[in-house]
């Protein structure tokens, strides 16, 4: 690969990159110890991160040439859009599918580090359960509730301002990069007590959940989904959402979320709505109830 | 569950409680910190004005100034807003070392600014006022630990108290562009809190006012922190028989009411006056 230049490619050809070192942090199972571990990966052309995963897993030796059992990790689209493949790459949240290699080793020549999400129980090396972000939309109710034996004609318009809005919201994948990103969004990782059955687990579970920050992601959807014609019939809901215990108001402006989202999602813009919306809703439950 | 079992929960009433604290935040604290910053400095032109606006605020009397103004609408929301500060501070995971952006370079230091300022106002409460006036816990307790130096009737007793050691001196400076900073940029984040400027370039303006009374308030802090430094003795060569003496300790005379004295609402009716002392009088210079 001499000319035409890759875009990609910032100074460094492969003359000069003919391996490079992963470094991973691995953890055999829940609430295991987690402990670092170096692969050498002989340098490609136009690499990602999943097909780095791809040729640790072929090789399934460390640097040092020990046997390990291949490292554990997701992805699904390939293309951002499904946030599965979420993970720390070099100290920054993303998607492995579109953290490119050679981008990489120009911010951090001869290796790549990798993690899990920090903020969500780890399952096994690079897979977190990221279940808490899926009962954050439940509590929220993230959707328009149209189910009905009925037929409801169609529903209303809606301006052009809401629907760009509402289509930028929409982009949201539920990576969890803001949530990573976040300082007020702290990991709730529970022991499962001896005993304990697995409803039991999951009902103790739901409660910590719920009393966690909802995070950025939510704040937005609530967003979208209260400026929806057909969603604000029911914002009463999430605006009880917004403001109850580990709502709006855990948010610190630090303003991380919407430098890391890989969809571009004005967070903060949602953030300050819901703001202003949340005040004046506790205002009105106290005096119009 | 990780970090959140430092701070306690709390609860329903974490909307209402951060709501509150963020507006004790600006009023009356951030208002009380403009006022009292932009009084002292007052002393940059001289001790004689320094001391004219003591006896402003003073001329309302003890009781008023201490049961309507210090512990309502000062110490009680300072201290309102500082617990619930540490809390909120003991809540979150600090990462500006992963996450280098300017927004969250003023989070952190926020969080930073807060503690410093919480702790630097407990200290200075003590140092001037000595938290408490009644006479047995001035007595035994802040003058042999050197506090409540500030005599509002001998307002120059303050720069006195700061020329004394350069650490004071240091702790002056930090703790006073602490709470400016904290102060300024926490109006920028009420202003998303509350939703005043929600569009990102809303809040990009709404630095500019922000960053303008922080700037304008650390001026005033420096301002009277100088003056409180270079500030003399008043009237050289007819120094008030009060002021030869150190100020920590006590020494009720007939005509000069002690601190402890103007301390004690209890003992009002026998320490106020009905003018300013008379040692004043020929103190112009």
């Amino acid at each position: 690969m001499s000319s035409p230049r890759d875009p990609y490619e910032h100074g460094g050809g492969p003359a000069r990159r003919e391996a490079f070192d992963v470094v991973v942090l691995r953890q055999d199972g829940p609430g295991k110890p987690s402990y670092w571990e170096r692969h050498r990966v002989a340098y490609e052309p136009d690499m990602n991160v999943i097909s780095v995963l791809q040729r640790i897993a072929a090789n399934a030796r460390t640097a040092e040439g020990k046997p390990v059992a291949p490292i554990a990790w997701e992805c699904n689209c390939l293309e951002e859009v499904c946030g599965a493949c979420t993970m720390v790459i070099n100290r920054r949240v993303r998607q492995a599918c579109t953290a490119l290699v050679d981008r990489l080793l120009d911010e951090h020549p001869g290796q790549i580090e990798l993690r899990p999400m920090s903020k969500f129980p780890v399952i096994r090396d690079l897979v977190v359960d990221r279940s808490r972000m899926f009962e954050t939309l439940k509590k929220i109710r993230a959707w328009l509730p149209v189910d009905s034996y009925l037929d409801m004609g169609p529903g209303p318009r809606q301006s052009q301002d809401n629907q760009e809005l509402a289509y930028v919201l929409s982009k949201c994948m539920t990576c969890g990069c803001c949530l990573e990103a976040c300082p007020q969004y702290v990991k709730i990782e529970l022991q499962r007590q001896p005993g304990e059955t697995d409803e039991q687990f999951d009902q103790r579970q739901k409660a910590a959940f719920d009393r966690g920050f909802l995070g950025a992601f939510a704040i937005a959807q609530i967003d979208l989904f209260n400026t929806n014609p057909i969603g604000e019939m029911t914002s009463r809901e999430r605006l009880d959402a917004l403001v109850a215990e580990g709502g709006i108001q855990v948010c610190g402006n630090a303003q991380n979320c919407v430098r890391v989202c890989p969809k571009e999602i004005p967070l903060t813009r949602s953030i300050a709505r819901a703001g202003r919306i949340a005040t004046r809703h506790v205002l009105k439950r106290w005096f119009d109830r | 569950m990780e970090a959140n079992c430092l701070a306690p929960s709390l609860g329903r009433y974490e909307f209402v409680l951060r709501r509150l604290h963020s507006l004790t935040g600006l009023m009356p604290i951030g208002g009380y910190l403009a006022f009292h910053l932009l009084t002292n400095a007052s002393i940059i032109d001289g001790v004689e004005v320094y001391q004219r606006r003591a006896d402003q605020i003073h001329e309302l009397g003890v009781t008023t100034v201490v049961l309507l103004l210090e512990w309502p609408i000062i110490f009680i929301p300072i201290l309102f807003h500082g617990i619930l500060g540490i809390v909120i501070v003991s809540r979150g995971k600090r990462n500006v070392a992963d996450y280098p952006f300017i927004g969250n370079i003023r989070y952190t230091l926020q969080r930073w600014t807060g503690v410093i300022a919480f702790l630097f106002i407990i200290w200075h409460v003590f140092h001037m006022h000595g938290w408490f006036k009644a006479s047995w816990w001035v007595e035994n307790v802040v003058r042999p630990l050197g506090g409540g130096r500030f005599d509002p009737h001998n307002a120059y007793t303050a720069a006195q108290a700061i020329q004394e050691s350069v650490w004071v001196q240091a702790m002056f400076f930090v703790g006073v562009l602490a709470s400016v900073y904290h102060f300024a940029n926490g109006l920028w984040t009420m202003g998303i809190t509350w939703g005043v400027w929600t569009s990102p370039r809303a809040q990009r303006w709404a630095n500019v006012p922000c960053a303008a009374v922080g700037v304008f308030l650390a001026c005033a802090g420096v301002a009277a922190l100088i003056g409180m430094l270079v500030a003399d003795k008043p009237g050289a060569g007819q120094v008030p028989p009060v002021q030869t003496q150190d100020s920590r300790i006590p020494t009720p005379t007939a005509s000069v009411p002690s601190p402890v004295e103007f301390a004690n609402p209890a003992r009002i009716e026998v320490s106020r006056f009905p003018s300013s002392p008379p040692q004043r009088a020929g103190r112009t210079t």
